[in-house]
């Protein structure tokens, strides 16, 4: 037992209720009491959260401060002093980032008839790090008899309370299950019954159980996959060496990126007919001091740098917080607790084992309650270190289920809270809402061609959590995997259409960030801020106090 | 970083010694070894990923005073603790083998034949104390070995490709290479084929729902609504 | 009568028709094979090859997993892992010296000391010849040459048998209805793993082994190493190239002749 004392209490009326619990749940809210819930708790609807964006093409639009912080930002670089004149790296399709979308992406540039050799995968960490491999729950995919990609659509776009774009919903819907038919003949050991029928689950708002998962580690197979075939065909990667700026060719066209390789700080001028923006999200901005459940490098870079090449954003004052992420024990503080916990039947209830919100609502819905049970009912379990929480009762899964079920197909929840000496089969655990999803983005059309002022910009393409517009203000589970596999297909196959036809950029520039800077000084933006952040700071303050910059 | 006391007045944090590459820092007990690192000084650029324990990224080995083993963790995953001298390993080179998936088949020797290294294995067991994860590495080798796929397969499920094992293979074996096209074999070749998958592809392809499509994303908020709370819902139970 | 089962690489994979044979013929005299939960490779090439004890891991390992299932005694049916399992055995109940080095070093195992009896399926049938004989559905009819081999004889520590004179097969096919005949090379050795770097001295070995079997009048060869039934058998086409007019022998497993005899219809 490695709760505190001060939780047995609450643990024993967890107990205590489990059995009445199992035989009833909450009912689902009426569309009246979400939105009620929504405006009082959500913390979406914090006003002083957000401000109005005062530089580029989406100025005036509304974003939380952090993305402001960053989007109102100086370049790292000073782009008189790179020599654009040296090209380093020559390519076809440029893939910036290397996660689900940017992998999917290059496979499908190949897949195309892109050599491998032309194509060019240039991450920040190492290949596969990720909010890819991260993900737990499953990919949602209409496949099933008593479904079809028109009821995914409805799921989809009433989920993100109507503000998606149609034909990306309609992508996404449709090219479902095409995905997971190229998954299984690249063999992901998706979960399955002897006769080979996918084994499916329902995942907040969806309608039908269609989330397909391989175990608890359903992005990670996927990733694993994908990358080892990136590997097999002899996709060239450059880890450690994110893109700092777009290049364009002077007229309009982007033309590659400047990478800057974190080990040696040298920059690269890579020089591309085509280049796919598949940067990932913003977790770990920590919109509004939340902690995230997202992986070390999804700091923005890819809004920052398309924002200065004239990108449109969307839906970029939603956030998701996703509802359970871990509040005990505090080493993994955030961490995601998948919503397969709850898929699976554990329920969510207050300090005094009693229920208050139907474990399977729309993520918003269900984190606004959570939220409102510990701060508005003062009903959650305070920690030693003060933070606010309410159990999730994952014992109920084995109950359900049987026994061992949380093993097999939780296992890497079970690992992660055995680490910490909690036994999720016997405990229940204790969560609160984390930051989880860039819900909006840099806007696409349905070719995957990102949307400046007047039409697409020409050669820049963008998949994944860095666009947005697919999931409107509010992502569904499963849909973000999805997400990167259809939409980096999508890239991947239209960027490579494209560089078949379009000739090398002529001429290298860098005049969009110069021009980005006159604006920032003209909306009389401090130069005290730099981005693209590439990593968050997390070093002790004391250390920083007295650090000095001297090598 | 201090802790206030419910009377608002500071406490003094309990703290561990920790050797990071031999060098002694004063470090909150309690934290992660990845979070002590940081609040040391140092910034990751290698050595963090997820920082949840999916990626691999923070292998980390370390001895305690006094204990002749060499522990093999995620730096992300485990706490610190009193004497804890640690190095991570945040890069494994190891060869991964070329194939063509759709060309090769799944017999007892393609797992031998790719990688043939696996022969040398002499069952010392120091793979799977290396594990992390706590797979059963070795046992997945033996599988490996003996054509076992969806043994190797199942063993190695969870494996999250950190390189441990094969730092720490007095055989010189590449486990997580290995393990990876078990896998891919068994989900390509071994597991059945979902047929519903096979049927809805067809039907997306023959342009089944496109009529109905277009209809629906030419909807009104107002449309789409009302159909949106009028769903039925499948029900949880079978 | 169950009894503890390692089977080994070969019989999973090439051999897997001596497996399937013999898991059937022992359950119809009485004997359930029990698979260990887990093993692993005995360690062959590398016992065989040095006495570093590095090399005895893979079979002490094994033995604590028998141990473990609760079997005091493992069947190995493939000669080599007999062989290998069984001189680690007697290391681990003799050489108190290299265990205690061994025990050491696999610090997260129980310390064994040799406990575990590794015996050969033939071993057991010396036992059962009564039940075998009353099984026979089939008697066998024909005359077979009883090959040995070397590994189930030599050390003589670990021998199933007289280690010169060997004859538990005989007995066997005598039993199941079948004639023997004289066959003085029956242990003599098949060629072994040359079959790997110097194919022509297990050419010229199947040819001396099988010619020889066939002048003292033998219909079929019968053998119970998987190694010596890919030299005499699927060696016997290359044999051919070089002397034209050798004639060939079918070569089997004992548990096959156990399974026809019995009359039990085998899958393929």
């Amino acid at each position: 037992m490695a709760y505190p004392k001060e939780f047995e209490k609450s643990i024993r009326k967890v107990e205590e209720t489990r059995e009445e619990r199992l035989k009833k749940l909450p009912e689902r809210m009426k569309e009246k009491e979400k939105d009620e819930l929504l405006k009082k708790w959500h913390p979406d609807y914090k006003p002083e959260a957000k401000r109005k964006l005062k530089v580029g093409v989406s100025k005036g639009s509304i974003v939380p401060n952090e993305v402001a912080d960053i989007i109102e930002a100086y370049p790292l670089i000073k782009p008189d002093e790179i020599d654009l004149s040296q090209v380093d790296y020559e390519a076809d399709v440029l893939i910036i980032g290397g996660g689900g979308a940017g992998t999917a992406a290059a496979l499908y540039a190949y897949y195309e008839g892109i050599k491998p050799e032309n194509i060019i995968i240039a991450t920040k960490l190492r290949h596969g790090d990720s909010n890819t491999i991260m993900a737990q729950g499953g990919i949602q995919a209409a496949d099933k008899p008593n479904d079809s990609p028109l009821i995914h659509y409805l799921d989809v776009i009433g989920g993100g309370h109507f503000a998606n774009k149609p034909d990306l919903v309609a992508r996404l819907v449709m090219d479902a299950p095409l995905i997971i038919k190229w998954h299984e003949e690249l063999g992901v050991m998706y979960d399955k019954k002897p006769d080979g029928e996918m084994i499916t689950i329902h995942g907040g708002g969806t309608s039908r159980k269609r989330m397909h998962s391989a175990k608890d580690y359903t992005g990670m197979e996927i990733m694993r996959v994908i990358r080892d075939e990136a590997r097999n065909v002899g996709i060239k990667v450059l880890e450690f060496s994110p893109a700092i700026e777009l290049l364009t060719d002077g007229n309009g066209r982007v033309a590659g990126a400047l990478l800057y390789n974190l080990e040696t700080e040298q920059y690269y001028v890579v020089r591309a007919k085509a280049t796919i923006m598949a940067t990932g999200g913003f977790g770990r901005l920590h919109i509004q001091g939340f902690p995230t459940t997202n992986h070390y490098g999804a700091t923005a870079d890819g809004l920052v740098m398309a924002y200065r090449v004239g990108a449109k954003l969307r839906d970029m004052d939603s956030v998701q917080y996703h509802p359970t992420g871990v509040a005990y024990p505090e080493q993994i503080v955030g961490l995601l607790v998948t919503e397969k916990v709850r898929s699976l039947g554990g329920q969510p209830v207050n300090v005094d084992g009693e229920q208050f919100v139907h474990p399977l609502e729309p993520r918003d819905v269900e984190a606004a309650a959570i939220i409102r049970e510990c701060y508005g009912r003062n009903k959650g379990v305070v920690t030693p270190t003060g933070m606010r929480g309410v159990w999730l009762d994952s014992p109920m899964i084995d109950m359900i289920h049987g026994e061992g079920t949380i093993e097999r197909r939780l296992g890497a929840m079970f690992r992660m809270f055995s680490r910490f000496g909690i036994d999720m089969r016997q405990e229940p655990i204790l969560v609160f809402p984390t930051l989880h999803y860039q819900n909006g983005g840099i806007e696409i059309d349905a070719d995957a061609r990102v949307l400046g002022k007047n039409g697409t910009i020409e050669a820049l393409f963008a998949a994944g959590e860095v666009e947005g517009g697919v999931h409107g203000k509010n992502r569904l589970m499963g849909n973000s995997l999805l997400d990167t596999q259809v939409f980096g297909r999508i890239a991947g196959i239209n960027a490579a259409r494209y560089a078949k036809k379009a000739r090398k950029p002529r001429s290298l520039s860098l005049e969009h960030v110069n021009k980005y800077v006159q604006e920032l000084k003209k909306a009389r933006i401090k130069e005290e801020r730099k981005a693209p952040l590439l990593l968050p700071d997390y070093r002790g303050k004391e250390v920083l106090s007295r650090a000095i910059d001297i090598l | 970083m201090a802790r206030k006391s419910k009377k608002g007045e500071k406490q003094e944090m309990e703290m561990v010694r920790i050797y990071i590459m031999g060098k002694e820092y004063k470090v909150p007990a309690g934290l992660t070894i990845m979070k002590a690192m940081e609040y040391a000084g140092y910034r990751y650029i290698r050595g963090a990923g997820c920082r949840a324990g999916f990626c691999g990224a923070c292998a980390t080995v370390y001895r305690k005073e006094g204990d002749y083993k060499l522990h093999a963790d995620l730096a992300c995953q485990t706490t610190v603790e009193d004497g804890m001298w640690l190095v991570q390993l945040p890069f494994t080179p190891a060869n991964k083998a070329i194939y063509d998936m759709d060309k090769i088949e799944a017999d007892d020797k393609t797992l031998v034949n790719f990688y043939p290294e696996i022969a040398r294995c002499v069952s010392c067991n120091t793979c799977t104390k290396a594990c992390p994860q706590e797979l059963d590495v070795m046992d997945y080798i033996q599988a490996s070995l003996r054509g076992d796929i969806a043994k190797a397969a199942e063993l190695s499920f969870d494996c999250i490709q950190c390189g441990l094992c094969a730092m720490r293979c007095p055989a010189e074996i590449a486990h997580y290479h290995v393990a990876q096209l078990a896998r891919r074999l068994y989900g390509k070749y071994i597991a059945p084929k979902a047929r519903h998958l096979e049927e809805r592809v067809k039907e997306i392809e023959e342009g089944k729902f496109d009529e109905e499509m277009k209809k629906m994303m030419k909807m009104s908020v107002t449309q789409l609504r009302k159909l949106y709370n009028a769903r039925d819902i499948e029900p949880e139970e079978d | 009568m169950e009894m503890g089962y390692y089977p080994g690489c070969t019989l999973k994979t090439n051999a897997k028709v001596f497996e399937d044979s013999l898991l059937k013929a022992f359950e119809k005299i009485g004997i359930k094979l029990k698979e260990l939960n887990k093993w692993y490779c005995c360690g062959t090439v590398y016992s065989l090859a040095t006495d570093n004890l590095m090399y005895r891991l893979a079979a002490i390992r094994n033995l604590i997993r028998a141990k473990e299932d609760g079997h005091e005694k493992l069947v190995a049916p493939c000669s080599i892992c007999y062989n290998t399992l069984k001189q680690a055995n007697l290391m681990a109940k003799s050489d108190e010296e290299a265990m205690s080095k061994i025990n050491a070093f696999m610090d997260e195992e129980p310390d064994y000391d040799g406990s575990v009896s590794v015996i050969h399926p033939l071993e057991v049938i010396e036992a059962k010849l009564q039940e075998i004989k009353a099984a026979v559905k089939k008697p066998l009819g024909k005359k077979y040459a009883a090959y040995y081999g070397c590994l189930l004889l030599r050390p003589k520590e670990i021998a199933i048998d007289e280690h010169e004179n060997p004859s538990i097969m005989e007995r066997l096919i005598e039993a199941l209805g079948g004639s023997v005949v004289n066959f003085p090379l029956k242990n003599e050795c098949c060629g072994s793993y040359n079959v790997a770097s110097n194919k022509e001295a297990v050419i010229d070995a199947n040819y001396r082994i099988i010619t020889n079997a066939r002048r003292n009048g033998a219909d079929a060869i019968v053998t119970s190493c998987p190694l010596c039934h890919f030299n005499l058998k699927e060696m016997q086409k290359e044999v051919k190239k070089v002397h034209p007019e050798f004639a060939g022998l079918p070569v089997y497993y004992f548990s096959e002749l156990m399974v026809e005899a019995f009359g039990i219809e085998m899958e393929g």
